[in-house]
């Protein structure tokens, strides 16, 4: 993240980050930057709730409790409102991830090219269940609707990264590369 | 390079620089005479820039196909209100992916396009509403907004000529509803996607209460070229009623997968078998989903119509988004249509009943009958489903869901009897 | 206003009716006495369109429309029950029966549950469902009011109570689609003076206040038009009753005073008037000791004394007294030299409906002060200051007395007690005459903008008690002024003809929803 973002942009860089920091404040140093700077671009506060959202779980990892609390009072929206938009969006998680949050599109188009076989390799290989965290905090792996890379199945993202035509076979070294 | 893959036969129009890693800078953007159409723009009057686009009959990319032209003509002119124009980028529809690849690889064409379409409408300010899962998407375009800023494309009084326009990106979260014009304007004010009851409609009361036009990456790709080169430009590919080109993104049992833009009178036939090259080998093609997972499906032998909306309705399907499905004779079609309506199913905003409870219902139907416990009467019962969702529900989604059911009983009835006779899926997947 | 608007013609069902325009369909068809079915509508909330049980056909429209919003054109044909519309509807009915328990044996809301209803009407036998329905728990919203998430259709009626009316968002729909449900901030339980209204507000049975729960069946109870006695702000109410006990209190819409709604306190409070040892027959003292006689006597004694006494009366009432028993009691009180009457108000803080502000729970915690006031009752602070060294007659009208001087009551000529309970301090009395409380008698009440309102009686009084302008009138008929009342419409009659405040108002013209009296109508239209 560049320390002068430009306002335009401050809100729109969804991030999924290795390293959580569940306890860190709400915001400091670059990123109040770009809290701030996300507020000038609509005409009120409300809208920022999504991309401050963003920000906040870029941050912390995921979206708790305390953190729709703190996005509440930032944005004087009540708590079960902020909760409410929060859980409509299937990219906020409401529950901590792992470092890696695996996600694997069996939309149509992957699954009419074996998405499923893919899903499978993956939680075979972290050993968890779907929605579930590796008991090493390590991997979890979910299953995706339509990524939008439908040419190239099966998609499959990694926090930030998107990977193409990845086939069963090809999973444990995806998964080896991420170390 | 191409990307993925070229084809001869295609007409490149705005995917002329796939896969041209120079394109996507604003130098080599410019290089490749962009922006010269915006400096067009802006020296002509905001009305005359609307006729221009209306005379191209340039319909809408997003799916429902409305003239772009029209739909900017509703804007109000008197100034009262702030006007605002959403760029709908958020591409969810199972099986389209062509918004994404014009971002990916000509963003400075799709940003051109928007301050094109903010100065004809008068906008001060535009949001490219981005879907969240796009993270790679979103950098690249990110990118392009800074420069075009940088350049004096965007911001106060664009390359000298009084107009100003603020751009803002503006990533969705994971929530295929807020492609829906109203559902992208509550998601952008900061509320659940829920779509709204129309009318009113966005253009007398659209984000944050004020007027504003919602149009797709595409159709506002499309606007500096037709600008620039003028309507008849355009009117020389497709049909009178879907003039131009358009990307068709392609996917499922194809031997050439990805997006191939031709003229809207193309054969579709033809864009399967030669453009994409047909079925793997030795395999049979079954079916064909035209225009993403919301249209009905055609057999292998209804295909041959041109690629037009009149032609593909004619046909018995739609246009749609031009997302292609394409399954060959190893699909299992009720399980096909089970992951389209789980999709449907996890993807609605539950505001409506029949929706809400219809989507999930059919899901279960249909995975009752995959695992091998289907009743003869689940077929009437599961067209009944469906025609109590079609049409009863504040927005479409609702007729998506049921529309994949509904059109493969009548195609492929004999699928779902043999899952029910033989106790589940026989085929060789 | 509705008399400026120009009318419009439509058809609906056959029927032609003239409506103003911008009204819906839904709205013009209860016109013509045809109910809609719906359940998202709500007439004092947004109307969001999504349960699409209102859907109705319009000749040439490619789709049913949801009557609920969409408005009125002229010349529109509408059928509300033709094949196509009958069958949207059993759709939308079949749809939410999936997955809900049909546990109506134990539901609260058993007997004014909509789905039940409608369920019935489109006759919904058959289940076609095969799968299992979903089975959901139950959570608190706030400490008193339960969720029942496998019986909520999500209509959102309460969630837009919270957020149109409350103008707090604090219950929301949670997650989406078939998994959506309403909860509050995680773990946390909301409190708003006037949460209760998202029970009413539910059309099914899905929010339940949990001390009405399995109290009664509400097919048992006995419903009766009345007025909230708990502030001077005076919600139309409907008493719920069973067996001589007022069990709730719901709203009785009334757009000028309270719209839908009323505030949690009214309902808590009121509901355990009639609670605690009654009053149940006259008493006189003879010697020093109470004894009970009949009516007659008790009047008996009342008129002789009242005769003899030399000195003029005051009196302590309740700010809660009806106005006819106040106004009987004045007019009883002038035989003998009106010489002051008192009373005191409770008060708490105001608790404004920030949706509706009309509406407020009013820091005066009784239902008559500006009747009282009017009837030239005085409010103070300290009402035995003011009989202070009074050697004449004293009434005490319904005031428990809690806090009287110990010598309340000694050294004066006569003391005449009438209330519902039997207060201690009843006991120095001459004569004490048993009356009902509000639920037991029917009247009218002043509320703090001068709108007099009618409550009707809904329980039978205890023993002998009985109401006061019956009783008084009878006296003062004894006494030589006239006859006695032989209604309460009388009666007010006789107060309207006294005092010009009230003129022009009769009993019937107040009727279920109140009249103004001439000053507040004029001031109000001053302000306006
Ligand atoms: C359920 C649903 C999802 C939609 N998703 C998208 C989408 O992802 N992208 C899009 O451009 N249009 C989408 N649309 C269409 C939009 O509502 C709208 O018609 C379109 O953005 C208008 O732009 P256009 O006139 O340029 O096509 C969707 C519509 C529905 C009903
Ligand atoms: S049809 Fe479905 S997605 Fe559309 S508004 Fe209704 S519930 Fe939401
Ligand atoms: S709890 Fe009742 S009022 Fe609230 S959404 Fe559910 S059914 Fe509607
Ligand atoms: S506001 Fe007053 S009158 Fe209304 S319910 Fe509450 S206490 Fe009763
Ligand atoms: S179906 Fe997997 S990316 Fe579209
Ligand atoms: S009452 Fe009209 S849609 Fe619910």
């Amino acid at each position: 993240m560049s320390d002068a973002m430009h306002p335009a942009i401050a809100g729109a860089q969804p991030s999924q980050r290795a390293e959580k920091r569940p306890e860190a404040p709400l915001f400091e140093g670059a990123y109040q930057d770009r809290f701030e700077k996300i507020l000038t671009r609509y005409p009120d506060k409300r809208a920022a709730l999504l991309p401050v959202l963003h920000l906040a779980q870029e941050v912390r990892g995921w979206v708790s409790p305390q953190t729709i609390r703190r996005v509440g009072e930032l944005l004087d929206l009540t708590p079960a409102y902020v909760r409410s938009v929060a859980s409509f969006y299937t990219m906020f998680n409401l529950r901590p991830v792992g470092k890696y949050l695996i996600q694997v599109c069996v939309g149509i188009g992957c699954d009419l090219c074996r998405a499923e076989e893919v899903a499978e390799k993956f939680l075979e290989l972290t050993r968890t269940r779907i929605g579930e965290t590796s008991e090493d905090g390590k991997y979890t792996v979910i299953e995706v609707e339509c990524l939008g890379a439908c040419a190239f199945p099966t998609v499959v993202q990694v926090n930030d990264k998107v990977y193409e035509n990845v086939k069963a076979e090809e999973v444990e070294g995806l998964l080896k590369e991420l170390d | 390079m191409a990307y993925p893959y070229e084809h001869p036969r295609e007409t490149r129009v705005l995917s002329k620089y796939f896969g041209d890693e120079d394109a996507i800078g604003i130098d080599g953007w410019i290089e490749r005479g962009g922006y010269k159409a915006l400096a067009k723009a802006l020296g002509m009057a905001q009305d005359a820039v609307t006729e221009v686009v209306k005379d191209s009959g340039l319909r809408g990319r997003g799916g429902a196909g409305f003239p772009a032209g029209l739909k900017w003509s509703f804007m109000p002119k008197d100034g009262k209100l702030p006007n605002y124009l959403a760029c709908n980028a958020d591409e969810s529809e199972p099986g389209t992916f062509k918004d994404r690849e014009l971002m990916r690889w000509t963003p400075h064409q799709v940003i051109e396009g928007i301050i094109i379409a903010s100065y004809a409408i008068r906008a001060q300010h535009a949001y490219i509403y981005i879907r969240g899962e796009f993270v790679d998407i979103v950098r690249v375009l990110n990118g392009a907004v800074v420069e075009a800023y940088e350049r004096g494309y965007l911001g106060e009084n664009i390359l000298g000529s009084g107009y100003g326009l603020d751009l803002t990106v503006h990533a969705g979260a994971g929530a295929y509803i807020a492609g829906e014009e109203t559902g992208l304007l509550n998601s952008l004010e900061g509320r659940r996607a829920e779509p709204r009851v129309k009318p009113p409609f966005p253009a007398q009361r659209g984000a944050f209460g004020m007027p504003t036009t919602v149009n797709n990456v595409e159709t506002l790709a499309s606007v500096p070229g037709i600008v620039e080169n003028g309507a008849d430009w355009y009117r020389q590919w497709g049909t009178e009623k879907s003039p131009g080109t358009k990307l068709f993104s392609c996917c499922g049992h194809l031997q050439r997968p990805g997006n191939y833009e031709v003229p809207l009178d193309f054969n579709l036939k033809e864009l399967v078998y030669d453009l994409c090259g047909g079925p793997p080998e030795g395999r049979e093609l079954l079916g064909v989903i035209p225009g993403g997972s919301s249209v009905p499906i055609l057999t292998a032998d209804e295909i041959d119509c041109d690629v037009s909306y009149e032609g593909i309705e004619a046909a018995g399907s739609f246009l749609g988004s031009g997302g292609l499905i394409a399954m060959d004779d190893s699909t299992c079609m009720v399980r096909a249509v089970r992951r389209m309506v789980e999709f449907y199913d996890h993807e609605s905003c539950g505001q409506c009943t029949p929706c809400r409870e219809g989507t999930s219902w059919l899901a279960k139907i249909l995975r009752r009958i995959e695992r091998g416990e289907g009743r003869e009467e689940d077929i009437p019962l599961l067209l009944d489903i469906g025609a109590n969702m079609a049409g009863k529900t504040i927005c479409p989604l609702s007729d998506s869901a049921a529309v994949p059911v509904v059109s493969s009983i009548q195609k492929f009835e004999d699928e779902y009897m043999g899952h029910i006779r033989d106790g589940g899926c026989t085929a060789k997947r | 206003m509705d008399n400026d608007r120009k009318l419009i013609n439509v058809t609906i069902d056959g029927i032609e009716v003239s409506v103003p325009e911008g009204k819906t369909i839904l709205e013009a068809a209860e016109r013509l006495g045809i109910v809609i079915p719906r359940y998202c509508y709500h007439p004092a909330l947004s109307a969001p369109a999504q349960c699409r049980m209102c859907l109705v056909e319009v000749e040439g429209a490619p789709k049913p429309l949801p009557s609920c919003v969409q408005q009125v054109q002229d010349g529109m044909v509408v059928s509300t029950d033709c094949a196509e519309a009958r069958k949207a509807r059993r759709g939308v009915i079949e749809f939410l029966l999936l997955n809900h328990p049909l546990d109506c044996p134990i539901c609260d809301a058993a007997g004014q549950c909509m789905l039940q209803d409608y369920a019935h009407e489109t006759g919904q036998l058959r289940r076609r469902a095969v799968e299992p329905t979903v089975v959901l728990g139950r959570d608190h919203v706030t400490s008193e009011i339960v969720y029942f998430a496998d019986r909520c259709i999500l209509c959102t009626r309460c969630v837009r109570f919270m957020e149109e009316i409350a103008e707090e968002p604090v219950l929301q729909v949670i997650q989406r689609g078939h998994k959506g449900y309403i909860d509050t901030m995680t773990d946390e339980l909301f409190e708003h003076p006037f949460s209760m209204n998202i029970v009413d507000v539910c059309p099914v049975g899905a929010l339940v206040n949990e001390d009405f729960l399995f109290k009664a069946r509400s097919w048992d109870l006995d419903q009766t038009a009345s007025i909230c006695p708990g502030c001077s702000q005076g919600c139309n109410v409907l008493l719920g009753t069973k067996e001589q006990r007022v069990v709730r209190l719901k709203p009785r819409p009334n757009p000028e005073v309270n719209s839908h709604w009323m505030c949690d306190y009214g309902r808590r409070e009121v509901v355990r008037w009639g609670a605690g040892i009654r009053a149940e027959v006259p008493m006189v003292r003879e010697s020093d000791r109470l004894v009970a006689i009949d009516w007659s006597r008790a009047l008996d004694a009342l008129v002789e004394a009242l005769s003899e006494a030399s000195g003029g009366a005051k009196a302590i009432v309740s700010p809660g007294a009806s106005n006819e028993s106040l106004f009987t009691l004045r007019s009883l009180m002038e035989r003998v030299g009106f010489e002051g009457g008192y009373f005191h108000v409770t008060t708490g803080s105001e608790q404004v409906l920030k949706g509706f502000p009309k509406l407020a729970l009013r820091e005066d915690r009784a239902a008559n002060a500006r009747g009282a006031e009017l009837l030239g009752f005085e409010r103070v602070d300290y009402v035995y200051g003011a009989l202070l060294g009074h050697r004449g007659v004293v009434f005490v009208l319904e005031e428990a007395l809690d806090g009287a001087p110990e010598d309340f009551g000694e050294g004066v000529e006569l003391f005449i007690y009438i209330g519902s309970h039997l207060s201690p301090a009843a006991g120095k009395a001459d004569i004490v005459l048993p009356c009902p409380i509000w639920a037991e008698m029917e009247g009218t009440f002043t509320n703090f903008e001068d709108r007099v309102q009618r409550f009707n009686q809904a329980l039978r009084p205890p023993g002998l008690a009985r109401p006061i302008w019956l009783s008084f009138s009878v006296a003062l008929a004894r006494l030589g002024a006239g006859e006695p009342f032989t209604s309460v419409a009388a009666a007010f009659g006789a107060l309207a003809e006294e005092l010009g405040v009230y003129s022009g108002l009769s009993y019937e013209r107040i009727g279920l929803n109140g009249a103004t009296t001439a000053a507040a109508g004029s001031a109000a239209a001053a302000r306006r």
